[in-house]
């Protein structure tokens, strides 16, 4: 099990491989369908306005309700389409679920940026927030981009430098 | 039968059907742990089980997806339904999200904002109205009500469509066990147990979808439903994709009605690893 602390630095991700069992600590942020594509298209001075740091992040693919958390699959097409901006503007952990495509594998590689998955096992996971904040586009309510204290969240390096855990033959980036 | 007792077994049985593994998923679980010959795979399944344990002694959701309430109905021979008992088992239905509490999704506006999800969501968890309830008579006294929540993955990866049957079964059955198996790589939320209907229209296939969910059982598995398991299995897709010998924990089928013609309409839902999440509570 290796432990991470977020900011998540470029040498860790150099270290972390395909099969890795990690666990989180730390501030990350969540989002998905509602709010990715929006936050992938602010620049770094708009993220810097709004006080949204994701130069060495994670991004949770889950929505925070009174029922909990748990991953979303990332291979719909507005979650899937946001993990290449946000890699280019440094987010550096994607944590979801589900097989992405060939596209998305090397658009990782090239930012030096990973894709994680974890059970959706809300009750295990809910657990391991500390603290959670609504950090902007609150008007979409559970799906509001959230930031989140945690510790000790379990995931599995499913995507990295090239390699995916699911075979190289991923789909396209269809929506399906 | 009081409409206030309605309310209160029903709000009970969706708490029920949204925290608690029933115990032929707990014993399948157990057999694919000891199955199952991939570490990270292993570590899937584990996780699952004590989030399962975990649900059932907090009574909190197992997914934070807490689903689609759908409500299957059966009335005994005493039993008269009107309009009272169906506003009670939905005043039931809204009183069990609120206590679970559900995944506030209900989408605001009219036709065409809930489309684009443009005007917003409700804050409440009872604002999620369910899906069409059915009601049906049973050979039985009182109500039987069974609760299931359909979660959102599975939907992604569903399919209704037709299969020319050729004059033999294993045509139809193999096709749609090749489109559970197509699926289980994208699904995510592996092992699934796929509910299959096959009937003479797209409705009533996707009711048979249910109906399949609703009295399915993975320890009582037939010869059809093993040759969807297994077909789903040799995918080798495993639990959340990381490859292994458990895909799916077993598969439903319910047959229909069939038409007089070549074709039949088979619905497939792959279902996901708490599916079926249901429960079934008897009022008399």
């Amino acid at each position: 099990m290796i432990k991470i602390q977020t900011p998540v630095s470029e040498d860790c991700i150099k270290k972390l491989k395909v099969g890795d069992q990690i666990e989180i600590s730390g501030i990350i942020y969540t989002g998905r369908d509602a709010v990715l594509p929006k936050l992938a298209k602010l620049s770094q001075a708009e993220l810097e306005k709004v006080k949204v740091d994701i130069r060495g992040g994670v991004i949770f693919h889950t929505a925070v309700s009174p029922a909990g958390i748990g991953p979303t699959s990332s291979n719909k097409l507005e979650i899937e389409g946001s993990i290449g901006p946000l890699s280019e503007k440094g987010m550096k952990i994607h944590l979801g679920k589900g097989a992405l495509s060939i596209e998305t594998i090397d658009i990782l590689k090239k930012n030096n940026a990973i894709f994680t998955i974890t059970p959706p096992v809300t009750a295990l996971l809910t657990a391991k927030i500390i603290s959670k904040e609504v950090a902007l586009f609150p008007e979409e309510g559970m799906e509001a981009l959230h930031r989140l204290e945690v510790i000790d969240l379990p995931a599995i390096v499913a995507i990295a430098h090239g390699k995916s855990i699911f075979g190289e033959s991923g789909e396209k980036l269809d929506g399906k | 039968m009081e409409n206030k007792i309605i309310i209160e077994k029903v709000a009970q049985c969706l708490v029920e059907a949204s925290t608690r593994f029933r115990n032929d998923q707990i014993e399948k679980y157990e057999e694919a742990i000891a199955k199952e010959k991939n570490p990270e795979a292993n570590w899937v399944l584990l996780n699952i089980l004590e989030d399962a344990r975990v649900a059932d002694s907090k009574k909190i959701p197992l997914c934070d997806d807490t689903g689609i309430p759908h409500v299957f109905v059966e009335f005994g021979e005493n039993v008269s339904i009107n309009t009272e008992v169906e506003k009670a088992v939905k005043e039931g239905v809204r009183v069990g999200l609120e206590n679970l509490p559900g995944r506030p999704m209900a989408v605001k506006g009219n036709d065409i904002e809930r489309i684009e999800q443009s005007a917003g969501l409700f804050t409440e968890s009872g604002a999620l109205l369910p899906a069409p309830i059915i009601f049906k008579s049973y050979n039985g006294k009182g109500l039987k009500v069974t609760i299931m929540m359909l979660g959102g993955g599975p939907e992604i990866r569903s399919k209704t469509f037709r299969v020319f049957h050729k004059h033999d079964s294993i045509n139809v059955i193999t096709q749609v066990a090749e489109w559970a198996k197509e699926v289980s790589g994208q699904l995510g939320c592996t092992p699934c147990v796929p509910a299959i209907g096959i009937g003479r229209t797209h409705y009533e296939a996707s009711v048979l979808m249910l109906e399949a969910m609703k009295d399915g059982d993975l320890s009582k598995q037939n010869k059809y439903e093993k040759l969807v398991t297994d077909t789903v299995n040799n995918s080798e897709v495993g639990p959340l994709g990381l490859g292994g010998n458990v895909t799916a924990l077993g598969s439903f089928i319910k047959v229909g009605q069939q038409r007089a013609s070549g074709v039949r309409i088979a619905c497939m839902r792959p279902g996901c690893c708490f599916d079926p999440r249901r429960a079934t509570i008897l009022i008399n």
